[in-house]
């Protein structure tokens, strides 16, 4: 499979998704129908269709605002520039995405927009502290990798649907709990249907999460092959992953709503500590565990990694940041 | 009846396959032109930024004129190299040409120190580190244009539709295989 049918496969999908969202978009108001009345089931999908639409339109700034992200001015930073110039050439991406940075302490990058003509990378300053150069081209390689398969498009709409269908079905659920409930003297279904209905209701939530989180999982597998493919160089992606794996810091912001978004999930260690469940942490990771995506590059590259880390210079000295 | 339909059939599906496997053969061949294109542009700015670096060594180390004379010639020979082969072997002759540049301004320690020699040398660095970053992205889509048309059925196509192998930049020249000579 060429880049280029992995890139029209991946836009099938996101047609798919989109349609799948739609489908669920619409059970929830069909739900809020039953529940409630006809007429406030449509108002809540014209509603949500509205906010949709606004929500893509702004989705750069909404994506910029919620992970933090800081444009930097255009002599900042150039070293930083430049690799990622270089990296997007080697991927062939026809603009070079801008940069951003996140002021956090932990190490990780993500990358949004929904064309790959407008896209940028959020890279955390703690990330530029702990890589060396060379792992520093792959977690950006890695970024990169997302935006050429056009993984961002889909993510960022699979954000927003799944936003909107979180959205409306809590509305829905208040309203039913704080009184509301102007429908329910109409004997129209009877009452399993409306128990079937407010299980429905508080289950969507969960099918767009899985819906989403489905989306992610195996495109990051597909993003650090890219990396190793952009570099010629799956060892680097592999050690930059070790690094993280050992770093113990998390996110500071990381907000649910983009943790996907991120190259490793901010939110892991804080939900697999904090849930004895593996089966349902399992299933809601965003991402896949840093061991099996390490071990899938030592399988693709034929290589293993040492068990020491390097101790090269952060990236950050050359960058002339403090600390 | 029912044959005319199945070879109705048949020629339908024949048909698809041609068009799908012409448009494949057709987006391939555009991604190596356009992986080339990102080539040209690098090397382009690679031999741009020549003029100004031989005069500002120049200024410090006017006498050195064979060196001049040798990076001239070589960024003449990359700006009129013609295949990808020809202009990766002269982009190799200009490295050592310029490595030998650079060997000289050694020799000049406020040549070294001024500004617009670092900065032109920081540029040369980074130009040449683009060229290797394309060099990798079009080496891959020549790669996969030249796999499709080598394999079957698209080498069928390929030979009637005018699609030919493309070469690797490479100053090994991956496409043209090595001479061999029996001369003594």
């Amino acid at each position: 499979m060429t880049l280029q049918e992995q890139i029209r496969s991946n836009r099938l999908r996101s047609t798919i998704v989109v349609f799948g969202f739609a489908l669920l978009l619409g059970i929830v108001g069909a739900l809020i129908g039953v529940i409630f009345n006809l007429s406030l089931g449509i108002v809540a999908l014209v509603g949500a269709g509205l906010y949709a639409i606004f929500a893509i339109l702004s989705s750069r700034r909404m994506v910029a605002g919620m992970t933090r992200a800081q444009e930097i001015g255009p002599d900042d930073l150039k070293p930083l520039r430049r690799i990622v110039e270089n990296v997007s050439i080697a991927a062939g991406l026809p603009v070079t995405p801008d940069v951003r940075i996140v002021d956090d302490p932990a190490p990780n990058a993500f990358a949004a927009g929904l064309r790959p003509t407008s896209s940028y990378l959020g890279v955390t300053t703690g990330l530029l502290r702990t890589m060396p150069k060379r792992e520093l081209e792959a977690v950006l390689g890695h970024e990169i990798s997302h935006v050429r398969n056009r993984d961002t498009y889909l993510m960022t709409m699979a954000t927003i649907f799944a936003g909107v269908i979180a959205l409306i079905a809590d509305i829905g659920f208040r309203m039913l709990i704080f009184g509301g409930g102007g429908g329910r003297d109409r004997k129209g279904g009877g009452i399993l249907v409306l128990v079937l209905a407010i299980v429905g209701l508080l289950l969507a939530p969960y099918a767009a999460m899985l819906l989403r989180m489905s989306l992610s999982r195996r495109r990051e597998f597909l993003a650090d092959a890219g990396s190793a493919e952009i570099l010629n160089d799956p060892e680097a992606m592999a050690l930059a992953l070790k690094r993280l794996q050992l770093d113990t810091t998390t996110i500071k912001y990381a907000d649910a709503a983009v943790a996907h978004l991120w190259v490793e999930s901010p939110t892991q260690r804080v939900e697999s500590e904090r849930s004895g469940v593996n089966f349902l942490s399992g299933l809601f990771d965003t991402h896949p565990p840093l061991d099996t995506r390490i071990a899938a590059l030592e399988q693709a590259g034929g290589f293993r990694l040492p068990d020491e880390l390097s101790s090269d210079e952060p990236f950050a000295k050359e960058l002339g940041l403090d600390g | 009846m029912l044959w005319v339909w199945i070879v109705i059939g048949v020629v339908v599906l024949l048909l698809l396959v041609l068009v799908y496997g012409y448009n494949r053969l057709v987006r391939l061949r555009q991604e190596v032109n356009t992986g080339w294109a990102n080539i040209d542009v690098q090397l382009q700015r690679r031999a741009d930024l020549i003029p100004n670096l031989v005069e500002s060594v120049r200024g410090y180390a006017s006498h050195e004129r064979e060196t001049f004379d040798v990076v001239t010639r070589a960024r003449t020979a990359l700006q009129q190299a013609n295949t990808p082969a020809q202009a990766a072997v002269a982009d190799e002759g200009l490295t050592t040409a310029l490595g030998k540049l650079f060997a000289v301004a050694e020799a000049y320690p406020d040549l070294k120190a001024s500004q617009n020699f670092l900065e032109l040398q920081e540029e040369l660095t980074d130009t040449e580190d683009k060229i290797s970053a394309a060099r990798r992205y079009y080496n891959a889509t020549v790669m996969a244009f030249n796999t499709a048309i080598q394999s079957f059925p698209w080498l069928l196509l390929a030979g009637p539709f005018g699609f030919r192998a493309r070469q690797f930049f490479s100053a090994e020249g991956d496409t043209a295989r090595p001479e061999v000579s029996f001369a003594t």
